[in-house]
């Protein structure tokens, strides 16, 4: 048993209280299921999704700076639960902690807008993670796998990591970001069987989709097909944009790639849900645009 | 140490396929030091770009063990480091360490770990990489810039056009108009250069998804550069200036970056169903574009996905006097062009 209950400032991000609902809900059930507690930021906001540095720098430090100050308050780590938010997020923590040694001018800066307007400064005492890393890193692995009571055997589960949890932040102690084994350690942890293709570390196009959509879904195409000709049962992510990309848009996906498709996505904390025994309603499973049916049949549920 | 050596080789036109070789070797030895070992010891036949072994001339660049770095930077070392974090992180691994190379992405193979870069420098020309003409008519004295001008072009001027961040980026896979990292970068630097007159460069950057919006913010670029030229935080420097400049019409991928931070201003968290309206149609003013999500939204709706309320965050009015705060602080000191001219 862990010695302790885990507790973390919960940052839900714009996807999950929006078009991915369903992965607020099964970050919920899961938690309880693993009893971690969860203190929901409800004064956060977006982190900006990459676009507030576009903008400029100071925004996305800013805003971010400030979103890390609510989690600083209540002395936890702030746990996301998608790999655009962590990556944004992680990665102004990196520059401001940096900023605290090499530029304490502009960490000033950024400080003296969030006191004008009344809010926390930024300190640089806590950690941001995302719920991937606190499963298999805090959590435990073991812990998880002696908590499962459905084993996912058989299920062949493709990773789809997300760039921003690879990529954006300079330091990776757990994984290798061209290799990450992360999630599929959780795959075998709860008895499935993870696919090894060359998308799990690409990108899937959301950022292109408002304006770009061949391209965007060419890339989500790509990537689709090479799982599911690797075998795949289902795809699995830890990002909700890449879930928006790779479930919502299969429809059109399929029509540029000229190929059915028809691979289901699963939230990363949907599936480990599943191995809990938490009730796939719950999990929001029947709300996705490629229907998770034939997973839930291959798994007998 | 004992190493194997796996190398996809390749001759123009066929398909590819891996050779082994073993070699005894230290950890400081490079990659490329092991290279040309096998070259000339094992096979005289194996082909790879090479020349100044110092990490300054970029010729060797090729995907050692999944990423686009230079032979001559990376040893055996650290690539035993890195299969180590993979080993700890649950990768079964063989007992003998095992290097696979193979030749860049996105550029054809003319032989083994040699590529065609042809479309590379076509696409670096196309950013047209020179300082202005109107900038080079020889005047009566030296053009002058202030350490502060010239040091806004050190990191961009790092370059050494490896084809490292070309090779690994994910949007050229998909969009061969899309000039790629290193030419946007390259682009950069011309922007950031005091002496540049072109008044015309951040239009042509600004271009469909040639230029920068064609970029897809993977990240691979900044992720394998070997010389910390981060390409793609050169890519949003420009877009920067680009969405500062109130000349320039709205596009769908402009609209995409002001309606994101309207939205946050007014709600907090983004509203998605107002974010795809507002980007798509235009606010209704592009039907075409407006039917194009239709269909998704019909999707979402017959599957109950689609969010029917949304909620704002408890903190939306101190985020909005914060978002102001910034952009009043951003109006009083602009980007580099706007300071070039003062």
């Amino acid at each position: 048993m862990l010695s302790q209950t885990l507790k973390y400032a919960y940052f839900p991000g714009c996807v999950a209280q929006g078009a991915c609902r369903e992965l607020y809900q099964s970050t919920q059930a899961l938690t309880q299921a693993l009893g971690i507690e969860l203190i929901e930021l409800k004064k956060a906001a977006c982190c900006g999704s990459g676009t507030f540095k576009e903008d400029s720098q100071l925004l996305e430090d800013t805003v971010n700076a400030r979103n890390i100050a609510l989690a600083e308050e209540l002395n936890l780590p702030l746990l996301t639960h998608c790999s655009t938010c962590q990556g944004v997020i992680g990665h102004v923590d990196e520059r401001l902690k940096e900023c605290q040694k090499q530029d304490p001018a502009y960490l000033e800066q950024v400080n003296g807008l969030l006191k004008k307007d009344g809010c926390l400064p930024y300190r640089g005492s806590t950690e941001i993670q995302h719920l991937l890393y606190a499963l298999v890193k805090d959590y435990g692995l073991e812990e998880i796998q002696q908590r499962v009571t459905h084993k996912l055997s058989g299920l062949k589960c493709a990773a789809f990591y997300g760039c921003y949890l690879l990529r954006a932040q300079k330091y990776m102690p757990y994984d290798d970001p061209y290799n990450p084994q992360a999630m599929e350690n959780l795959f075998q942890a709860v008895g499935a069987t993870p696919i090894y293709y060359r998308g799990r570390t690409q990108c899937c196009g959301w950022p292109l989709a408002s304006y770009a959509t061949k391209q965007s879904f060419k890339m989500a195409g790509m990537h689709i097909q090479d799982a599911l000709d690797s075998g795949a049962d289902c795809m699995v992510t830890p990002c909700p944009l890449c879930h928006l990309n790779l479930d919502s848009r299969q429809p059109e996906v399929e029509k540029v790639i000229e190929r059915k498709l028809g691979l289901p996505v699963l939230h990363l904390p949907q599936l480990i849900a599943l191995a809990l025994g938490v009730n796939p309603k719950q999990l929001g499973l029947d709300r996705h645009i490629v229907s998770t049916r034939p997973v839930l049949k291959k798994l007998g549920l | 140490m004992q190493v194997l050596f796996k190398i996809i080789r390749q001759t123009k036109n066929s398909p590819h396929q891996v050779q082994t070789y073993l070699l005894e070797t230290e950890p400081g030895n490079t990659i490329l030091d092991c290279l040309n070992r096998i070259k000339w010891e094992q096979d005289g036949s194996l082909a790879f770009r090479k020349n100044c072994r110092n990490t300054i001339c970029g010729s060797c660049a090729m995907r050692i063990n999944g990423r686009s770095a230079l032979a001559c930077k990376e040893n055996v070392g650290s690539e035993v480091e890195r299969l180590q974090i993979q080993k700890n992180a649950g990768s079964q691994l063989d007992p003998i360490p095992e290097i696979i190379v193979a030749p860049m992405g996105n550029m054809p193979v003319i032989k083994d770990l040699v590529v065609d870069m042809s479309s590379f420098w076509n696409n670096l020309e196309a950013v047209e990489p020179y300082v202005s003409t109107d900038a080079r008519q020889v005047p009566e004295r030296e053009f002058l810039q202030t350490p502060e001008e010239r040091s806004q072009l050190n990191q961009t001027g790092n370059c050494i056009m490896c084809g490292a961040c070309y090779s690994e980026c994910n949007a050229r896979e998909v969009n061969p108009d899309f000039v790629g990292p290193h030419a946007l970068a390259k682009a950069y630097r011309m922007v950031a250069d005091s002496r540049d007159t072109d008044a015309e460069r951040l239009e042509k950057y600004n271009q469909d998804t040639a230029g920068v919006w064609g970029c897809t913010r993977c990240l691979y670029c900044n992720s394998v550069c070997p010389m910390d030229v981060a390409p793609l935080d050169q890519i949003t420097k420009i877009k920067q200036e680009i969405l500062a400049d109130k000349n320039v019409p709205d596009s769908r991928p402009i609209r995409h970056r002001k309606v994101l931070v309207e939205l946050v201003k007014q709600g907090g968290w983004i509203d998605e169903r107002a974010f795809a309206l507002q980007v798509t149609s235009d606010y209704f003013r592009d039907l075409k574009g407006l039917l194009s999500i239709v269909p998704l939204g019909l999707r979402m709706l017959t599957k109950g996905k689609f969010p029917l309320s949304f909620e704002h965050s408890e903190g939306t009015i101190e985020v909005r006097s914060l978002i102001e705060s910034v952009q009043q602080q951003r109006g009083q000191g602009s980007g580099v062009r706007g300071q070039g001219l003062e």
